[in-house]
């Protein structure tokens, strides 16, 4: 099998690897790199489990080649908080507010609040169910996690 | 869910890509933003040896006038792109209604494209499952096989075409600009699409969809886009309606009304619209017979393969086109009023 190099930045680490030309970034993220924040759902773009940020936009992994990804910035779920054990304020608001049920949509909500709170800080509600509108959770209903990234987004005015 | 293996080419610049195509033909497969390529390999929907990407065609990117006052839309232009576009306000509205209905806002719009979402192939819910799912029974003939499980005894494929981008461009009466390494030829949109389930696009092997040309902006036009689906976001059209108008000396002068996942093309219903031509914009009667006779045509094309029951969407054609032709109508008046203001 043909193998292609791919080079690109994940949660601040410099990444240099060989992997087969058809994987996507979303394999490489789980089986090479063993970061297995970002879930496989659907594995065809509906659900919206496996979000990442590519270069500060959230993208579906399970849809994004690697070889699309090289030269990118990617961060995943792993790389959210800050060193050591510290939690980004929106992982903070979730368990708060308790917007986590079985968790299998969190890093992929977690990722896409990520990038709406990061280009609109003082988001509405309408705005975050918006951003939102294309990661599904079977457990909430949404409500928590609407409460929780508005949570966040006014904590981070403050 | 594992993509099949193929090898995976990166052209620097058009003139490589188009070499590749040129080389490799229907052994290739052009990605794009790959929201639906990708899906279609993951369900071995299409067998591919070789992917040849865009991302390194720059200038296939962007939205620029022509000397003509056209606007041409690089095919690789991202959606959010078309969205924010302070060119594409106005008289093209109708367009970016329709961008912003594609899949999910945060996500789809930094990797769908305008160009990937006009190539969006035709979708059956007979045909759009995974290998497992169509292992069960003799394959459909979308899939090379003789059978067309979405219509008795149908002797062609009846998938439809559900491109949001699609069906507001054939309202606009876009150009499609296709190049290969022989020339560039343009197409208007209508000849663009085939009309056949089994091979919906008019694009020939070797060829890349580099440009969507729109007529330049007029005054007293307006578009608009309407779309039927369950969810607000993530779901394809169950069936789509799109309007462009002309409004002149109190009269409508023009219009273009089409509709999706009504056929294998947006579908363009000229009879219908010449209805609307010489009447009253606030003739609520023109308006209503136009969207009856729209969807007595467009019902006529449809098959029961979208989800949602089909005599649901045949009535909801004519919902969607009234809806439309009237948001239409009304933004020809606004575009109209503000072009006397401004003289």
């Amino acid at each position: 099998m043909k193998k292609i190099p791919v080079s690109m930045t994940v949660n601040d680490d410099e990444v240099d690897i060989y992997v087969p030309a058809h994987w996507t970034l979303l394999d490489v993220l789980r089986e090479e790199l063993e970061l297995t924040g970002a879930k496989e759902g659907c594995g065809e773009g509906v659900c919206g489990s496996c979000t990442v940020l590519m270069d500060g936009h959230p993208v579906r992994s399970c849809l994004t080649l690697a070889a699309e990804a090289r030269g990118a910035r990617v961060l995943t779920v792993e790389g959210l908080g800050g060193p050591g054990m510290e939690l980004d304020p929106l992982q903070q608001a979730f368990i708060e507010k308790g917007a986590v049920q079985c968790g299998f949509c969190t890093p992929g909500m977690l990722m896409t609040a990520k990038a709406l709170l990061d280009s609109k800080p003082e988001a509405t509600e309408q705005e975050v169910r918006e951003a939102i509108s294309g990661n599904i959770c079977r457990c909430t209903g949404y409500a928590k996690i609407v409460e929780a990234i508005l949570d966040a987004s006014h904590k981070s005015e403050t | 869910m594992r993509l099949p293996a193929f090898e995976y080419l990166e052209p620097r610049d058009r003139q490589e890509a188009l070499d590749y195509l040129a080389r490799y033909s229907e052994n290739a497969s052009i990605l794009a933003g790959g929201s639906d390529l990708l899906v279609r390999m993951k369900q071995r929907l299409v067998r591919t040896s070789y992917v040849i990407s865009l991302k390194h065609l720059k200038d296939l990117d962007g939205i620029r006038p022509d000397e003509d006052g056209r606007l041409c839309l690089g095919s690789n232009t991202p959606l959010v792109s078309i969205i924010r576009s302070p060119l594409l306000q106005g008289a093209y509205r109708g367009l970016t209604d329709a961008i912003r209905r594609i899949g999910a806002p945060p996500i789809q719009h930094y990797r769908g494209t305008i160009g990937g979402n006009l190539c969006l192939e035709t979708r059956c819910l007979y045909y759009n499952q995974s290998a497992f799912w169509r292992s069960g029974r003799p394959r459909c003939q979308k899939d090379g096989g003789e059978i067309c499980y979405a219509e008795e005894n149908s002797d062609r494929c009846r998938s439809a075409n559900v491109s949001d981008g699609a069906c507001a461009l054939m309202a606009l009466d876009a150009e499609i600009v296709l190049e290969s390494r022989e020339g560039e030829r343009s197409l208007p949109i209508e000849e663009f699409f085939t009309g056949k389930g089994e091979s919906p696009f008019a694009r020939s092997p070797d060829e890349l969809v580099t440009t969507i040309r729109l007529p330049a902006p007029e005054t007293a036009f307006g578009s608009s886009f309407r779309k039927l689906t369950y969810r607000s976001a993530i779901d394809f059209a169950l069936v789509s309606a799109s309007a462009g108008v002309k409004v002149e000396a109190g009269r409508i002068a023009r219009a273009r009304i089409a509709v999706g996942g009504a056929g294998a093309a947006p579908l363009l219903l000229r009879e219908a619209s010449e209805k609307l031509l010489g009447k009253s914009p606030e003739d609520g009667d023109a308006v209503a017979e136009t969207a009856a006779q729209a969807g007595r045509h467009a019902a006529a094309f449809m098959v029961d393969n979208l989800g949602a029951t089909l005599e649901y969407r045949q009535k909801m054609a004519a919902v969607l086109v009234r809806k439309a032709v009237q948001e239409a109508l009304a933004r020809a008046e606004n575009g109209n009023a503000r072009g006397r203001r401004e003289r």
